[in-house]
C-alpha cells in the first residue's frame, strides 16, 4: 500500500493548476455572462497533452490512465474552471472508442481528440431516463448505411463538437426482450440531425440540448465495435464519466474551502478573525473530512478502473465515489457561502455561480437515487426494486 | 548547440522557512525548482529552437541526489542534468557555489553558452554568474532582458535603471537573464513522463577534482550571526482637521515624490 503519489503525477498536478492558474475563476465566470466557449483553456489544456493522458501513446495521447486524467479533472475545477466536457468527450467517448474502436477508427478519430476536437455523448431520452433498455432511438441498417431515427434529451457541448456518439436500438434481445443496443459516431452537422437548446439555470458556459434525429443516414463504418454490445461497452466510459464528475465536485470543494479559509483568517469584525469562531471553524472543517474521504474514494475508484480486473469493484467504487463527491462538493461549496456572509453570494467573490454545476452532478450522469439502488443490489445484495 | 543552464532547487517558498543551529537554511522537504531559473530554462529552450538543434543540459547542486525541482526542468524540454551532489557541498559559499557549476559546466562537454538568473531566490547573493564566467574564462553578459544568438556571437540587452544597453561577446559566454527574458512554458504530459527517463549524471566534489574546496572547508566566509529584519517603524499619523491634505502633500514633497 503507498498513498503518495508519484513525482509525474506530482508534476501533472502542478501543471494542470499553472495552466488552469492563467485563466482562472474570473475567465470561466466571464465565458458564462458573455456566452462564450471556453475553447482558449479547452484548447491550452489540449495543447499540453492533459485532454488525451489516458490514450494510447499511438495514437497521440499520453499513455497514461484515468487516474491521470482524473487529476486533469480535479486540478481544473480546483482553480475555478471545472470543463464539464472533459466528462463526455474525453472520459466517455474518447474511451470507449479506444477500447473497442477499430484500428481505423482509433487512427481516425483518436488523433483529433488528443488535440481538442470534441466528442460529445449522446444516451438520454425523455421516455427512458435513467433506463437504458427503455432507449426507443434505433438504427436501421440499410445496405452500407444506418438510418437512425428518434430523439435524445439533455446532452451536453452538442453545439460545440464536430461530432456526437450516440446509443441506438439495433435489436431486441430474443431472451430478455431488452433492447440490443449499440454505438455510432455521427457528425453533428449530418442532415435530418436537429438540435433544440434546453434553457438551464446553470450558470456554466456549456449548453444541453435536445436532438432529434429524422431519418439520419451514416455510413455503417461509424458503428463502433460491436452491433448489440453497446451497453457493455458503454459502461467502460460511464464509470471513468462517473469518476471524473466526482472530480470536479472534489475540484470545486477544494476551490471553494481555499477560498473560505482565507476569507476567515482575514475578516475580522469583533477584533478577531471570523475564523477563530467555532461557528465558522468546525463546519468547513467537517467539510474538509467529507471532502477528503470523497476524493480517496474517488482515487481508489480511477485506481481500480486502471488496474483491477474485478469490474463489480470498479463500478462499486465509481458509484460511491460519485454520491460522496457531489454531496461532499456540495457542502463545501455552500460552507464556504455561509463563511462569506452577503459576500457568498456576491459575482465578485467567485462562488456562488459554481453551485449550478455541482448541484447538476448530484443529478448527473446518474442520479443519487440510482447509485443507491446500484449499492443495495451490487454491494448488498438486496432485491431489485425495478 | 549546447546550452547549459544553471537550476537550484530550493525549499518551497510557501513554506515557511527555518534555519540550522549554524544558521544555513533548513533544506528538509521535497525541493522546487527556484522560479527565477524557468526563465533560464526557455531561453534556453528557445535559443537551441532558433539555432535549428542542439539541446540543453541543466546543472545543479543539491544535498542528497535531491532531483526533484530538475525533474520540473527536464519536463520543459531540457535533455540532461549534472547534478553536484555531495555531503562536502554543506555551507559553501557563493564562490565554491561557482567552482563546482564552473566544473559541472565542463564535465557537460562543449558548450556554446551558460545561462543563469540573476540571483537565487533562496541565497540572493546574485555575485555566482560573474564567479563562474571568471573560473571559465568566459565573458559575463549579466542582467539580459532579451537575448539573440547569431554567427557565434551572443548579443543582449542589458537591463538598467535608465532603460538599457545592448552588450555583444563572442561564444562561448555566460549570460544571467532578468525574470520576464520570456514566458516560461509549463511541461506538458508527455514532457512529464519523457523526463522520467532522462539521465542525471550524479557527482560528488572528488569527481569534479573539488575535494577539500566545497562546503565549510573550502568556504571564505563565516556566518557569525543572523538577524531579522528591523521592523518597519510606525509612519507618521495626520489627523485630518480639514487641513489634512496639505500635510500629505507637503510629506510627499519632502520626500520629492511630487
Amino acid at each position: 500500500m503507498d498513498f503518495t503519489e508519484s513525482d509525474e503525477h506530482a508534476l501533472l498536478r502542478e501543471s494542470v493548476r499553472k495552466v488552469a492558474a492563467t485563466f482562472g475563476h474570473e475567465y470561466y465566470a466571464r465565458c458564462t455572462n458573455d456566452d462564450v466557449r471556453p475553447d482558449d483553456l479547452w484548447q491550452a489544456a489540449a495543447d499540453h497533452g492533459f485532454l488525451g493522458v489516458h490514450l494510447p501513446e499511438e495514437y497521440g495521447g499520453g499513455g497514461a490512465g484515468i487516474y491521470e486524467l482524473a487529476i486533469v479533472c480535479e486540478e481544473l475545477a480546483a482553480a475555478g474552471t471545472p470543463l464539464l466536457l472533459i466528462l463526455v468527450s474525453a472520459a466517455i467517448s474518447a474511451e470507449v472508442i479506444a477500447k473497442f474502436g477499430s484500428p481505423t477508427q482509433k487512427s481516425h478519430w483518436l488523433p483529433g481528440l488528443t488535440t481538442g476536437t470534441k466528442m460529445v455523448f449522446a444516451i438520454t431520452e425523455p421516455d427512458a431516463g435513467s433506463n437504458s433498455h427503455r432507449i426507443s432511438t434505433t438504427a436501421k441498417r440499410d445496405g452500407d448505411v444506418y438510418r437512425l431515427n428518434g430523439s435524445k434529451t439533455y446532452i451536453s457541448g452538442v453545439d460545440e463538437s464536430p461530432q456526437v456518439l450516440v446509443v441506438c436500438r439495433t435489436g431486441v434481445d430474443e431472451e430478455t426482450q431488452r433492447a440490443k443496443l449499440s454505438l455510432f459516431v455521427v457528425d453533428t452537422d449530418t442532415p435530418g440531425l436537429h438540435r433544440t437548446n434546453i434553457p438551464m439555470e446553470i450558470r456554466a458556459p456549456e449548453k444541453q440540448f435536445q436532438l432529434f434525429f429524422d431519418n439520419v443516414e451514416i455510413s455503417a463504418d461509424r458503428l463502433i465495435g460491436d452491433e448489440g454490445e453497446g451497453l457493455r461497452q458503454v459502461f467502460e466510459g460511464l464509470n471513468p464519466e462517473r469518476i471524473m464528475s466526482a472530480m470536479i465536485c472534489n475540484g470545486v470543494g477544494r476551490y471553494a474551502l481555499g477560498l473560505a479559509s482565507q476569507y476567515a483568517n482575514d475578516r475580522a469584525v469583533w477584533g478577531t478573525p471570523i475564523g477563530r469562531h467555532q461557528g465558522i471553524a468546525h463546519p468547513l472543517a467537517t467539510a474538509k473530512i467529507e471532502l477528503e474521504l470523497a476524493r480517496l474514494m474517488t482515487q481508489k475508484a480511477a485506481w481500480l478502473h486502471d488496474n483491477s480486473t474485478d469490474r463489480v469493484a470498479a463500478g462499486e467504487a465509481a458509484n460511491m465515489a460519485k454520491f460522496a463527491s457531489a454531496d461532499a462538493g456540495l457542502r463545501c461549496l455552500d460552507q464556504a457561502i455561509q463563511t462569506h456572509g452577503g459576500n457568498g453570494l456576491a459575482s465578485e467573490y467567485g462562488l456562488a455561480d459554481l453551485w449550478g454545476i455541482v448541484r447538476l452532478l448530484k443529478i448527473a450522469p446518474v442520479s443519487r437515487e440510482m447509485v443507491l439502488n446500484f449499492i443495495s443490489t451490487a454491494s448488498l445484495g438486496l432485491p431489485k426494486s425495478y | 548547440m549546447h546550452v547549459v543552464v544553471c537550476v537550484k532547487q530550493i525549499p518551497d517558498p510557501a513554506v515557511p522557512g527555518a534555519l540550522n543551529a549554524d544558521h544555513t537554511l533548513k533544506r528538509e522537504g521535497k525541493p522546487i525548482l527556484d522560479e527565477s531559473d524557468s526563465y533560464g530554462v526557455e531561453m534556453a529552450l528557445q535559443l537551441v529552437d532558433a539555432a535549428g538543434g542542439g539541446e540543453v543540459t541543466l546543472i545543479s547542486m543539491a544535498a542528497n541526489e535531491e532531483t526533484a525541482g530538475l525533474r520540473t526542468a527536464l519536463a520543459m524540454g531540457a535533455a540532461k542534468a549534472v547534478l553536484v551532489s555531495d555531503p562536502a557541498c554543506a555551507g559553501s559559499d557563493a564562490l565554491g557555489t561557482a567552482k563546482a557549476l564552473a566544473k559541472a559546466v565542463e564535465r557537460a562537454g562543449s558548450v556554446d553558452l551558460v545561462l543563469t538568473a540573476t540571483e537565487s531566490s533562496d541565497g540572493y547573493t546574485g555575485t555566482v554568474p560573474a564567479q563562474m564566467a571568471e573560473l571559465l574564462g568566459w565573458p559575463a553578459l549579466t542582467f539580459a532582458k532579451k537575448v539573440d544568438i547569431a554567427d557565434g556571437t551572443v548579443t543582449i540587452q542589458r537591463q538598467t535603471e535608465a532603460g538599457y544597453d545592448t552588450v555583444q561577446a563572442s561564444l562561448p559566454a555566460l549570460v544571467s537573464v532578468t525574470a520576464g527574458v520570456v514566458e516560461p512554458r509549463y511541461p506538458s504530459f508527455k514532457g512529464i513522463m519523457a523526463a522520467k527517463n532522462k539521465p542525471v549524471d550524479i557527482c560528488t566534489a572528488a569527481d569534479l577534482g573539488l575535494d577539500g574546496q566545497l562546503g565549510w572547508a573550502g568556504a571564505r566566509q563565516t556566518i557569525t550571526n543572523v538577524e531579522n529584519a528591523p521592523a518597519r517603524q510606525a509612519g507618521e499619523k495626520f489627523e485630518d482637521d480639514g487641513t489634512g491634505f496639505e500635510k500629505v502633500v507637503s510629506f510627499l514633497e519632502n520626500l520629492k515624490v511630487i
